[in-house]
């Protein structure tokens, strides 16, 4: 049922365009244009950061952390591989992506791991770089309560995906 | 960092050749991802597209702006700026959010009386830009399809509701907070 979901939004969406008289096969290829830009941008980044976790995972030196880490995430059911995602996400889009496709393809993107790493990702932003970004632009130097209230925002956003993810996983 | 101290340890227990291994194994993971990746991005970036020209997303910053002059009661002109981010944000879009996102910045920075120091409606913008609100994270589906799931899209419904939780915090705390 959830699965049709997605396929029924894309159908909706396309007959509306019709009924709108649009024309779809133009705004379409329009669209996708920036598709290869953009996957041109992602790549070095992505290759990059794909790089040091692969080199930190096979040295062992991830499980290291990981297991230094286990004793805190295990009391409250939080899965330690996660970890390093949820810390870098804040800062790097393109890092929290290779983490989470990292983790996908180690232990299956349908895994349990993998499945909340994804949920992860989706629902939470890359606070400082927006922020940086955005009041960059205008030149404001004083954030005022952004980055706290921002973080308090991410915080839940981890914790409701992990309990949203675990009561819808199957 | 992670990738000195990666190739130290590695060097030290595996030898030379499994760091090298190592190093080109990543590199071709990015690139067998990306390529993977390509055509579920073409997909989703061209019905992104029919989405825009057949008026959609307009419709749904329309049906947003009575909760925009809830959040937002000063904004004035940014209004319209702030909605198209905020929806295109919501259908997983972060690149096309984030011109009209800036734009929006500016369009409240002109009636910011102190240009150094944050509006309310600014701070209000950036933390609702934070908590995400997701209907569709496109790229997010292609990823976990490059990456061989069976259900890319299992993940839509968890991912809203988090988010919703998200935006529902950063909203309350920014109405908690003093306006001044």
């Amino acid at each position: 049922m959830i699965s049709a979901l997605v396929p029924i939004f894309v159908l909706l969406v396309m007959l509306y365009a019709l009924i709108r008289r649009v024309d779809v096969f133009s705004a379409f290829c329009e669209g996708a244009t920036g598709a290869l830009p953009l996957i041109g941008t992602i790549l070095p980044c992505l290759a990059a950061m794909l790089i040091a976790i692969s080199v930190f995972r096979e040295s062992g030196a991830m499980d290291f952390v990981v297991r230094l880490l286990e004793p805190l995430c295990d009391p409250i059911g939080f899965d330690a591989r996660l970890l390093p995602l949820v810390l870098l996400r804040p800062f790097s889009g393109s890092a929290a992506m290779a983490i989470n496709s990292d983790i996908m393809l180690k232990y299956g993107a349908d895994s349990k791991v993998g499945y909340l790493a994804s949920i992860l990702v989706g629902a939470s932003e890359t606070v400082f770089y927006t922020v940086a970004l955005y009041f960059g632009a205008i030149g404001v130097k004083r954030t005022r309560f952004t980055i706290p209230v921002a973080m308090l925002a991410t915080l839940v956003s981890v914790v409701t995906g992990v309990i949203f993810g675990n009561l819808f996983y199957r | 960092m992670m990738l000195a101290v990666g190739i130290v340890v590695m060097i030290i227990t595996k030898g030379g050749d499994a760091a090298l291994n190592a190093l080109l194994s990543g590199a071709g993971e990015a690139v067998t991802l990306c390529l993977s990746m390509c055509g579920a991005y073409i997909f989703w970036m061209g019905f992104m597209g029919v989405v825009k020209k057949s008026g959609l997303m307009d419709g749904l910053s329309k049906l947003l702006s009575p909760a925009m002059r809830f959040l937002f009661p000063n904004a004035g002109e940014a209004a319209t700026a702030i909605s198209m981010n905020i929806s295109a944000n919501m259908l997983g879009m972060g690149n096309a959010a984030t011109p009209y996102g800036i734009e929006a910045m500016r369009l409240m920075q002109k009636n910011n009386p102190k240009p150094n120091i944050a509006t309310y409606e600014m701070c209000v913008f950036l933390c609702i830009n934070a908590s995400c609100l997701e209907l569709l994270p496109s790229g997010l589906i292609a990823l976990r399809q490059a990456c061989g799931s069976t259900a890319p899209a299992s993940i839509v419904l968890p991912t809203f509701l988090s988010s919703a939780c998200a935006t529902i915090v950063a909203v309350l705390c920014c109405k908690l907070l003093p306006q001044a």
